[in-house]
């Protein structure tokens, strides 16, 4: 499916996820009361008529404003305590981080694969959380790739094989890649509220049995036991709204799956695998209830009724996947198997240039397969991992030195120049990290294009676990970085804005309830104005003047009267605010505006690999993956 | 029912909520500053098993100075144990202090080791020997830099902890103690460094 179209569907179900909220609620109003109702009936005798009347409209009306304010306290305190994003959901769910450089196969296993999927789909790559439980499953949760993070269990990682855990892993990043994880967290925010009720009434029933006084007890008992059955019936509409959202979307991350890796017999083993296991895919952590719909498979022993399941019956899945299964749940035991040696032997794409019209055309292609990555793209990104120089890979798997490489990659690509920005941080910097970046730097003079992006995609889940203090340093330092050498080139501000853009989400979760705004390329005409006008004058096209290549832009935007914006206008500041607008782009509108960005790239006729990954780093920013370049022979 | 009923009931679903929000957030500051020694743990890992390599170099040049050797032997293996046993339960008072005194000793048995082999130039310019050291000197950076990263979410843990309301609830959630810093001597290398860090 197409990758603008489902984040615009996403948004749509959550409008259809609020009414069916609104809906429950007013049901669970209307049992309360009722309840009240038939408990009061009870006493009707001994109550004068008028009197009651009169006492059950101020009642009513107070135990309706109680239920939503209990409810709405719930939804609120869980929107707010999720709002950090997708570790919260994890330590939630009280997930250990796999941190690179330990000794532990299945877990360097995991990390790998889910490294090639991330480079694959154009993602950063997401850090990996291990749940310590049996059961086989998995989750993604976060509200954005940005601050996306897998979670997986230690019995998947154990039982499953490399193809088995590729096809759960592509399965995860089909929910990344399709906003299913915003939907998810806001499901758990709005149904914990629904929820709490139940969760109330039986505290309320625990602490009556232990309060002698009989006559108090009893009142509070039935207090209790009252709230318990408002909350079955609070859960009961959660796991029904639970369901109307995640069952389909469950077979189309199938679906993704296969499509992605091109190994049906990947993801149809590893549900072959849960069928057969004892423990299937069940946790038994008390949070699996509230995260059910966002896990692989099954998390809760109990459904109560398939109708309120949260995945399709495992049988139906692999059927949907394997036509001809033969129904029998009995595979091959795993073969332990070493991580495959990483192929060194493949071929970048050179400094050599592409012909305009390949170019837009490859921009095209690219932009049709934004989220939607392909087997070749799977393929491509294991050649790039094997053609990352070791030094460098090692640097993007710890913390301390992913800073110098992320530096390293913030160089200019003049050699005068660069020395130079070295001689401002050798001033400034910390000898270490000035020792480690000057090492890589000598070592390391012709980093390929098409390695830049994914090796900054490697380093982001490395960079998330600095702390908040030595975040706000770094962050310092990459801009002082980018002013240093007096400009900036169109690939320095891109590659920090990359950086910055997906870390400060994790960092600095400003807008803490995550809204999409949804303006139209009208509304933002301003903004677009700036960012292409910026995009035209650091491209320097030859043979065009920048005024005829923004009006190319402009058109192609269907925006012919646009100016450019004066020389004045553009500052770091004002570009980084305009691009941060555009954020708020419609989906179904973005492609339209990185179609003029390649315009403005490719506008010369002569497109150099360098001109197309500045493409994909400009999408990145907006939050748009696109899949690494194949070579110019595949096209 | 009465009216104050329920808005006895009202209030108190208020607070258990807030009370709620209080024990998961302590509960994730301290997940994050266990996560956090992750990192220590793969670098010190790394420094512990560069030093037997670097024992094993030794050997062939230093046949006179064993004791010194096996000291570095010793200290190794109690420095990695007292790894295990911080890995295990990190933030404890016991195990933070237990590994920083094991590191301090390992230090100390590492630079005796410096100190003998300035008489043998012969083993410092063996190709080995300063690849051997060259990696444990840029281990000890990382080291610090994950220490530092540690001990700024202990410091986020503690001081939220210790701030109200949290305060008067942490220890009924089972958060009594504060979690402590790991603190080792740095090396004179590391203390040079300037206090504007890049």
């Amino acid at each position: 499916m197409d990758f603008f179209k489902s984040q615009d569907i996403a948004r749509r179900n959550t409008v259809r996820l609020v009414i069916l909220f609104a809906l429950a609620l007013i049901s669970l109003i209307a049992i309360t009361n009722l309840l009240l109702l038939f408990g009061l009936g009870a006493f009707a005798e001994t109550i004068d008529t008028p009197m009651l009347q009169q006492i059950d409209w101020h009642l009513y009306a107070y135990v309706s404003v109680a239920v939503v304010a209990i409810v709405g306290f719930g939804c609120v305190y869980k929107i707010i305590s999720l709002s950090g994003g997708g570790a919260k959901v994890a330590e939630m769910m009280q997930g250990r981080l796999i941190v690179q450089g330990g000794n532990d196969l299945d877990e360097q296993r995991i990390l790998n694969v889910v490294e090639e999927m991330a480079i694959a789909s154009g993602t950063p790559v997401p850090p990996v959380y291990l749940l310590d439980e049996e059961g086989i499953n998995a989750f993604a949760a976060g509200y954005s790739p940005a601050d996306a993070v897998i979670g997986i269990t230690r019995g998947a990682i154990q039982s499953l094989s490399r193809d088995e855990l590729q096809g759960v892993i592509a399965h995860e990043f089909s929910h990344i890649l399709h906003g299913d994880m915003r939907l998810n967290i806001r499901l758990i925010g709005i149904l914990h509220g629904i929820m709490v009720l139940g969760i109330m009434g039986y505290y309320l029933l625990r602490s009556s049995a232990l309060s002698r006084r009989s006559k108090n007890g009893g009142n509070i008992a039935v207090v209790g036991i009252g709230l318990m059955i408002i909350g079955f019936a609070g859960t009961f509409f959660g796991n029904l709204i639970k369901s109307a959202v995640s069952r389909q979307r469950e077979f189309l991350a199938d679906a993704s799956a296969v499509q992605y890796t091109r190994n049906p017999d990947g993801i149809a083993d590893a549900l072959k695998r849960i069928g057969g296991s004892k423990a299937g895919s069940v946790l038994e952590n008390p949070g699996a209830a509230e995260i059910s719909h966002a896990l692989f498979g099954n998390g809760v022993r109990f459904s109560i009724n398939s109708l309120f399941a949260t995945h399709p019956p495992l049988e139906k899945r692999i059927r949907a996947i394997q036509i001809n299964w033969d129904g029998s749940f009995d595979i091959e035991a795993k073969v332990e198997q070493p991580e495959p040696k990483k192929d060194a032997s493949a071929k970048l794409n050179t400094k050599g240039a592409m012909s305009a019209l390949t170019a837009l055309a490859m921009t095209d292609a690219l932009l049709s397969q934004a989220g939607n990555p392909q087997q070749a793209n799977l393929t491509r990104a294991k050649q790039l991992l094997g053609a990352i120089p070791g030094t460098l890979l090692e640097a993007a798997h710890n913390p301390f030195s992913a800073r110098a490489l992320i530096y390293l990659l913030l160089l200019d690509d003049d050699e005068a120049l660069a020395r130079q920005q070295l001689k401002t941080m050798q001033e400034r910097a910390d000898p270490a990290v000035y020792k480690a970046l000057l090492e890589m730097f000598e070592t390391h003079l012709e980093i390929s294009q098409e390695l830049r992006l994914p090796l900054v995609n490697l380093a982001l889940p490395t960079l998330r676990q600095l702390s908040a203090e030595q975040y706000t340093v770094f962050r310092e330092n990459l801009d002082v970085l980018v002013s240093s050498d007096g400009r900036t080139s169109l690939w320095e501000w891109v590659l920090q804005r990359v950086v910055l853009h997906q870390l400060d989400a994790v960092f600095l979760p400003g807008n803490r309830f995550h809204h999409q705004a949804h303006r139209s390329l009208k509304h933002l005409a301003p903004q677009c104005a700036i960012v292409l006008g910026f995009v035209v004058r650091a491209g320097r096209q030859e043979g065009l003047t920048d005024q005829e290549v923004f009006a190319k832009a402009m058109v192609e935007l269907g925006l012919p009267e646009s100016k450019m914006p004066d020389k004045d206008a553009f500052s770091i500041d004002s570009i980084n605010i305009a691009l941060d607008a555009l954020q708020g782009l419609r989906p179904l509108k973005k492609p339209a505006f990185l179609k003029a960005c390649a315009v403005a790239i490719a506008a010369d006729g002569v497109a150099h690999a360098l001109e197309l990954e500045l493409f994909r780093a400009i999408a990145a920013t907006l939050d748009c993956p696109l899949p690494p370049i194949p070579l110019p022979d595949e096209t | 029912m009465g009216i104050t009923t329920i808005i006895v009931l009202v209030v108190i679903a208020v607070i258990a909520l807030y009370a709620v929000a209080i024990f998961n957030q302590l509960v994730s500051l301290r997940n994050r500053f266990q996560n956090a020694f992750a990192q220590i743990e793969v670098q010190l890992k790394r420094r512990y098993d560069l030093i037997p390599n670097l024992v094993d170099t030794a050997k062939g040049y230093l046949a006179h100075e064993r004791e010194t050797l096996e000291a570095v032997i010793s200290a190794r293996n109690a420095a990695a144990n007292g790894l295990a046993a911080a890995a295990a339960n990190p933030g404890n008072a016991s195990a933070m202090s237990d590994l920083a005194g094991q590191e301090g000793a390992l230090g100390a048995a590492l630079g005796r080791l410096n100190v003998v082999m300035e008489a043998y130039p012969d083993l410092k310019a063996n190709q080995n020997m300063m690849q051997l050291s060259e990696e444990l000197t840029s281990t000890e950076n990382k080291v610090a830099f994950s220490r530092q990263a540690f001990n700024d979410q202990v410091m986020a843990y503690n001081t939220y902890k210790q701030s109200f309301p949290p305060v008067v609830l942490a220890g009924m959630f089972g958060h009594g103690e504060d979690a402590s810093l790991l603190q080792f001597e740095d090396s004179a290398e590391i203390q040079a460094a300037p206090k504007v860090s890049f």
